[in-house]
């Protein structure tokens, strides 16, 4: 393991792309800590202090993506959240605006259209959450009980600069992550990711240590490595289906005749099922937070049963969610149909199933049965911090739980294998021995 | 002279979004993030490309310049 690294980096490509990265993420940390002009930094600083265990906070997901970013309302505020929003925006088009799946059909050309697409969407919705996210802070409702005021010159220029800020602060992240993809290691919009959700963790496992002693911690601990153990485990788990290829003479050539295997994952849809239940699951909150009024049946309704992560019916509803973005996301993404016609073109079979439509069949029989454990396993990873809540207590111990248990660690374990695996390819290609064995 | 630098950090701002958004669109969306596996390709960059990159490095350094600036000043006027 340590001479793969030191392989690593004495290799001199991969050692400017390892520095690269290194130095952009610092740069991101770096601007994240940076409050915007106008935003007096002191008052924030008591306000977040007052507010910080209030688990129940509306951003505690935002803050997440954001790497705490967000409540600093600092110039990265919005972080790669507007992105992430984006491409799911024209990831689910996609399915319901025709232009859309003709672009994608078409390949290398097409996807490009299609990135730049996010890109100019990622921008309208980050100028949007920016004016969002700074009316609340001129409300006083970013920091419910805080009387504090976060922006002492509420003039309209000030409060335009700092929008408009912001929105530049979400396009200069975007570039960021589209450098780190280019010319480091890794896709650089996960690895972002990875690093405002690493860069809170620290100061998490503190609050615990301190609040409710080195026990707990310590469980919490041991309890965050099994599931980051289970969560490699099930990540690499794969279904090989056997495929031979049909030996054929062009020219003098002899191409085919060997037999291989098409991999389905387990998890195929990744963690993206996660952040599409969390995100739904918070648009009632933040309806309700908006409203106002706490006394409606609704607000009452929504504030005992959806907002509370340890009720049961919160648990089963992100379950729910979960397994059926697991499934809608495998059937955009995996199209049993195309694979089976791209087979056939190339003069590959299934041993005893037939190809053409048998094989479509068959593939998207395989892939259903293989998805339910894949969907079940994310929602139980995702589930596991509301146990940890019955456990602990409840109170405070929410967003801490939330941290060590669910959604943080399936995407860290997740960009952390993804950015290994690359690395590896990198050195196979140098024949130096990789990191996994 | 907060005014100067606060049109500055406008100005910039909007700048910085054109620009990046004049960057040629890399990677596949979503379905790269979080290991869907596909490759980046090989294309090298192009020379506007190399002077775009100088420019937007550039107006970022204006940027953040103004951004501390104007952080100052308040701080030091309020």
């Amino acid at each position: 393991m340590l001479g793969a690294l030191r392989s690593a980096l004495v290799t001199p490509d991969l050692r400017r792309k390892i520095l690269f990265t290194l130095g952009i993420i610092v740069l991101y940390r770096l601007g994240a800590m940076l409050p915007s002009p106008g935003v007096s930094y002191p008052n924030v600083q008591q306000c977040v202090e007052q507010t910080r265990n209030d688990s129940e906070s509306i951003y505690s997901l935002l803050n997440l993506f954001s790497g705490g970013a967000l409540l600093q309302l600092s110039v990265l505020s919005l972080g790669i959240m507007p992105y992430i929003t984006a491409s799911i925006i024209v990831q689910l088009l996609q399915v319901v605006i025709p232009r859309f799946e003709q672009l994608k059909k078409e390949g290398q050309s097409g996807q490009a259209t299609l990135t730049q697409y996010t890109r100019y969407l990622t921008i309208a919705l980050a100028l949007l959450q920016a004016t969002g996210i700074t009316a609340l802070a001129v409300r006083g409702q970013l920091f419910p009980g805080c009387t504090t005021e976060v922006i002492p010159d509420n003039s309209v220029l000030n409060l335009v600069v700092i929008v408009v800020t912001m929105t530049a602060g979400a396009a200069l992240l975007m570039w960021m992550g589209e450098l780190i993809t280019e010319r480091g290691v890794g896709n650089g919009m996960s690895l972002l990711i990875f690093t405002s959700i690493a860069a809170r963790i620290p100061s998490q496992g503190a609050s615990i240590l301190n609040g409710q002693g080195g026990l707990v911690f310590a469980v919490v601990c041991v309890f965050g490595l099994a599931i980051i153990t289970s969560v490699v485990f099930v990540e690499q788990a794969q279904r090989r289906i056997p495929v031979q290829y049909a030996k054929r003479m062009i020219g003098r050539r002899m191409y085919g005749g060997t037999s291989t295997y098409l991999p389905l994952k387990v998890n195929q849809a990744g963690i993206i099922p996660v952040i599409f239940a969390s995100s739904l699951l918070y648009l009632p909150q933040l309806l309700g937070q908006l409203a106002g009024n706490q006394n409606t049946w609704w607000a009452r309704f929504i504030q005992t049963y959806i907002v509370d992560p340890s009720s049961w019916v919160h648990i089963l509803l992100y379950m729910a969610m979960i397994i059926f973005f697991a499934y809608f996301y495998v059937s955009i993404t995996f199209n049993p149909e195309e694979r089976a016609d791209e087979m056939k073109k190339f003069g590959g079979f299934i041993p005893g199933i037939r190809p053409g439509r048998p094989t479509a069949e068959y593939l998207s029989f395989v892939l259903s049965r293989i998805t339910l454990p894949g969907a079940l396993y994310l929602g139980i990873i995702a589930v596991l911090p509301s146990f940890f809540l019955g456990l602990t207590g409840g109170g405070q111990g929410g967003m801490q739980s939330f941290m060590f248990g669910g959604t943080a660690i399936l995407i860290m374990v997740n960009v952390g294998l993804d950015t290994v695996k690359q690395v590896e390819s990198q050195l196979t290609q140098r024949n130096y021995e990789g990191f996994l064995r | 002279m907060t005014l100067f630098l606060r049109i500055l950090l406008l100005v910039t701002s909007v700048l910085l979004v054109l620009l990046v958004l004049l960057h040629r669109a890399k990677g596949g969306g979503l379905s790269s993030l979080f290991g869907g596996g596909m490759q980046s390709s090989l294309a090298g960059s192009s020379v506007a490309e190399k002077n775009l990159d100088r420019v937007t490095l550039f107006v970022i350094a204006l940027w953040v310049i103004s951004i501390v600036g104007t952080g100052l000043l308040i701080k030091l006027n309020g």
